[in-house]
């Protein structure tokens, strides 16, 4: 760091009035070099960030702070401020802020870039030249400068916006015409005070981490068999076979879970043959089928994702190395061995980042128990039943509640669970420890 | 170049793909912003709240203008929402003024969208869906004093959409048609000798009609004579209409005219008398009674003869003799003769009274009305709308005698005007007597009846649940058990209402 300010400093004393010039007016010094297109376009951002925050970026950045001041009437037709829409506004704004100070250093660098070319008796590139050098030696900018600029407007900007709610007392009465405020760590505060949020967050929690756990080595290992047994040269009509899975992952996944629940309902085909053949009507997803309710709620899961794992694995193994299958076989390895020793190496290797993408997809199952058994508060559970994930507990609590703010708490609280769980697994896995092997 | 060409196509895709969707939002939120910057909270019709409604309601129509109304599903699939607009369109045609299908979901969410100028003009909703609006002031006050029906649609109703806002108070919907639980029952199953053996009273209505005792016990003989055959099945998870049962023993929803959450009711007065009606009835029912397996196939199943009777609200009449008219005709009848017969033995009326003791096996019960929760569906102009005026003007025709009595034959609602009722017959004015007597609880207008679902459902479920548990695994023995339960739903509620207030 102090490195870094030494240069900067001794680069500030040697550099040009011209240079200097640029420190006030964007792209005056690379104009005065000669460099006029690149010039003119440094000039032409400082410009336009300025005429943005003159005419709408420093109110968005007050509106940031005060998020809103005139309470909306739509009875009196005063429109009023919308606290969430200057909430967002402001975060855009202090985007822009940032931007500009990236550019700003851009433009100071480049300028002391230019003042030492033209210092060395070369001549700084034109803008038709830097142009041509965007679509060879810099072409990763041209390719990447649209994408990040969406990334930061539809995905940061969107996250820190959730963030920042985390913060505020959005939700409950305080919804729009209502003005919003900031409360601090206020709903932090309320989610630790609450008592009667401890034993039921960590028992669905645990029950959380089993079901992700189960759910996602099932879901893997079944998708990978079932690669490897339509990758078998005995099996027929391989093309028909792959079709099955594919349909039951191509209907939308409410659909299948609202047809699986109807199908354990009591008045569904399954109780129907029960009842049929004189015994009495189960209730496997009713108040009292804590265990059965889960494995259906397993098996389910299977049934969507198995069939997504299972197209990735006929991808993954169709680049296997078949010689060393054949080495294998050579040295006298069975098939077992050579799974054991081969296929699930490469496969892990090759996709251990995806099997934390469902690691984490799974925890954050949302879907599975609010339609195969949602609308429930079972004894010993604060507002949740007993196959209630951390996500749907977060709805019944927050967003079912309206209370957004206490929505957002809890989500980084649960965000702060699987980042730093997935974090741990992705260290520990080969395809980062040993990230050569397969290269 | 190649590779280049190929990775900037696939950048440009990339950037179109995060762009794709953001359009019309974007739009939305630009227009605000503008109208923000130009208005900045200047009021331009400044005026006090007592002379809104006449300051927005001042009489002068809007020329040339398209209003976008709301209706409820089955009014649309009926094809009573097509007459409807098509005879407004064709009276204001010199106006210019055109009402057209606001094509939205039902469960739309005008308190956001409704500023973003989406949303109705006009929608037709139940009455705590409206006044949840009314309370953040997103539908306008209407001058139902000068409107026509104001005099035919009693205090009653007018009141469920009547709210108090800084000391005014402010009526924000104009009634249309009440909503009630009803008994839907196959004349054609009751027993031979129901005149002699089943009609105490002699007046010609079988006593399963008129009491919850006779249908418990025709239920109980129905079933013990062919187990594939039940009397009353109704799902009891449905707080809608099992509520209603507590009601009748001194349960509530909210205190204070159910306009005080802190105040919870479930198990108020005798509450659990109506929970131990609900244990017997599900005795004489089977485990489908435990999730919505009933809701689903009572259709079918009543048609069919499987059950006897259920309950529903009254717009489902329709959708009851179709059902009815498609097994007759499988069963060889023309069209017409399938309808004939189907509508001499369908039977939809009131609920039947329930016994003072609670108890459906008591010789020579005292009974007393039963209570049910129900509601007041009509119509409300958002406060988001440019024509106020053509809105109201809409509201009055579709709320005029002519309109409502084809309302209710084409949906077979029970209609709120009393002329209406008159002409549509019997069972709509005694709907109406039952909410003049107070028999009809209205949902509550406040936003916390949101929370009152899920724990009144699960004690439901856990209630019918106890009716097939082993003998030694029952958790309801007794009333003192059920008040327990229902302390526990009013808890729960109280903590899903404020716990993070």
């Amino acid at each position: 760091m102090k490195e870094k300010w030494n240069k900067f400093i001794s680069a500030a004393h040697g550099s040009s009035w011209k240079v200097r010039l640029s420190a006030v007016v964007m792209g005056g010094g690379q104009f005065l070099y000669g460099s006029y297109g690149k010039g003119i376009l440094y000039f032409l951002l400082e410009a336009g960030i300025i005429a943005y925050m003159v005419l709408r970026g420093f109110r968005d950045i007050q509106g940031f702070f005060t998020l809103g001041t005139q309470k909306g009437d739509p009875w009196l037709g005063t429109v009023g401020d919308n606290s969430v829409i200057m909430l967002l506004m402001g975060i855009f704004a202090w985007i822009i802020v940032a931007a500009f100070f990236y550019l700003y250093q851009l433009n100071l660098k480049d300028a002391w870039h230019t003042q030492k070319i033209v210092e060395s008796g070369k001549r700084p590139l034109s803008f038709k030249e830097e142009l041509a050098q965007l679509m060879d030696k810099k072409f990763y900018i041209t390719v990447l400068i649209l994408p990040v600029l969406g990334v930061c407007v539809f995905n940061v900007l969107p996250i820190v916006f959730m963030i920042l709610i985390a913060f505020t007392n959005y939700g409950g009465d305080i919804v729009p015409p209502e003005l919003v405020d900031w409360v601090g760590a206020a709903n932090f505060e309320k989610l630790i005070a609450l008592s009667q949020f401890a034993p039921t967050f960590f028992k669905i929690l645990g029950w959380n981490l089993l079901w992700a756990v189960v759910s996602t080595i099932l879901n893997y290992f079944l998708g990978l068999g079932l690669a490897l047994l339509l990758d078998k040269e005995c099996v027929k009509g391989k093309a028909l076979w792959r079709a099955f899975p594919i349909l039951a992952y191509a209907i939308p996944g409410f659909i299948t879970l609202l047809a699986f629940k109807f199908m354990f309902s009591y008045g569904g085909p399954i109780n129907q043959m029960i009842t049929d053949a004189g015994n009495m009507a189960t209730g496997f997803l009713d108040l009292d089928a804590k265990w059965m309710a889960r494995g259906i709620g397993v098996l389910v899961n299977c049934w969507i994702s198995v069939p997504s794992i299972m197209l990735l694995a006929t991808g993954h193994l169709s680049n296997r190395d078949m010689s060393l299958y054949e080495a294998a076989r050579i040295d006298g390895a069975g098939r077992w061995k050579q799974f054991q020793r081969l296929t699930m190496p490469f496969m892990l290797f090759a996709t251990t980042p995806v099997l934390l993408s469902q690691f984490i997809g799974n925890f954050n199952n949302f879907g599975i128990f609010y339609f195969l058994r949602g609308g429930l508060y079972v004894d010993g559970y604060f507002l949740a039943s007993d196959t209630d994930l951390l996500i749907n507990w977060l709805y019944n609590l927050s967003i079912d509640n309206n209370y957004y703010c206490i929505g957002a708490a809890i989500s980084l609280v649960i965000f702060m669970i699987t980042s730093l769980i997935s974090l741990v697994i992705y260290v520990k896995s080969p395809s980062y420890r040993e990230e050569d092997t397969f290269q | 170049m190649k590779k280049k060409s190929i990775a900037l196509g696939m950048a440009v895709c990339l950037c179109v793909g995060i762009f794709t969707g953001c359009g019309k939002d974007g739009e939305g939120a630009q227009t605000v912003q503008s109208e923000q910057g130009g208005q900045n909270g200047q009021d331009s019709r400044e005026t006090e709240q007592p002379s809104v409604v006449n300051t927005v309601f001042n009489g002068e129509l809007e020329r040339d203008v398209t209003i976008q109304v709301l209706e409820n599903d089955t009014a649309v699939s009926k094809g009573y929402f097509a007459e409807l607009i098509e005879a407004f369109n064709e009276k204001y045609a010199e106006y210019g003024i055109k009402a057209v299908d606001a094509n939205m979901d039902q469960y739309l969410d005008l308190a956001n969208d409704g500023p973003y100028g989406y949303g109705p003009d006009v929608l037709y909703q139940a009455n705590d869906i409206i006044m949840q609006y009314a309370e953040g002031k997103h539908i306008y006050p209407l001058p139902v004093e000068k409107m026509e029906c104001f005099a035919q649609v009693p205090e009653t109703a007018w009141a469920a959409y009547r709210i108090d806002l800084e000391g005014t108070v402010y009526t924000c919907g104009v009634p249309v048609n009440v909503q009630a639980p009803m008994l839907y029952y196959r004349k054609d199953l009751l027993p031979e000798d129901w005149e002699t053996a089943w009609d105490e009273n002699g007046n010609k209505i079988p006593d399963m009609a008129e009491n919850w005792n006779a249908m418990y016990a025709w239920s109980v003989r129905r079933h013990g004579e062919n187990s594939s055959q039940y009397g009353y099945m109704k799902s009891l998870f449905d707080v809608y209409f099992s509520s209603g049962f507590l009601f009748t023993y001194g349960g509530y929803i909210f205190g204070n005219n159910n306009t005080e959450p802190a105040d919870i009711g479930f198990s108020a007065g005798e509450a659990e008398k109506g929970a131990w009606v609900l244990s017997q009835l599900a005795s004489t029912m089977n485990e489908e009674c435990i999730d919505d397996s009933i809701t689903t196939n009572a259709y079918s199943k009543l048609a069919d003869g499987t059950y006897f009777a259920t309950i529903t609200t009254p717009d489902m009449y329709s959708t009851f003799l179709e059902e009815m008219i498609l097994v007759y005709e499988e069963e060889g009848l023309s069209k017409d003769e399938a309808r004939a017969k189907a509508e001499e033995n369908l039977v939809m009326t009131t609920l039947p009274a329930l016994p003072e003791s609670g108890d459906l096996t008591e010789e020579g019960a005292s009974f007393v009305d039963t209570k049910s929760m129900g509601g007041v569906n009509g119509y409300a102009i958002s406060a988001y709308t440019k024509h106020p005026n053509a809105c109201l003007a809409f509201v009055e025709f579709a709320t005029s005698y002519d309109m409502m009595v084809r309302r209710s034959e084409l949906l077979g609602i029970a209609p709120a005007r009393n002329d209406a009722a008159d002409t549509a017959g019997g069972t709509s004015q005694l709907l109406y007597n039952n909410l003049e007597a107070g028999n009809i609880v209205l949902m509550p207008s406040i936003k916390e009846v949101s929370q009152i679902w899920t724990p009144g459902e699960t004690f439901f479920i856990d209630l019918a649940k106890d009716a097939f548990r082993p003998e030694g695994e029952k958790k309801y023995t007794d009333l003192d058990a059920m008040k327990k339960g229902l302390e526990g739903v009013d808890q729960q509620i109280y903590d899903a209402i404020f716990t993070l207030k």
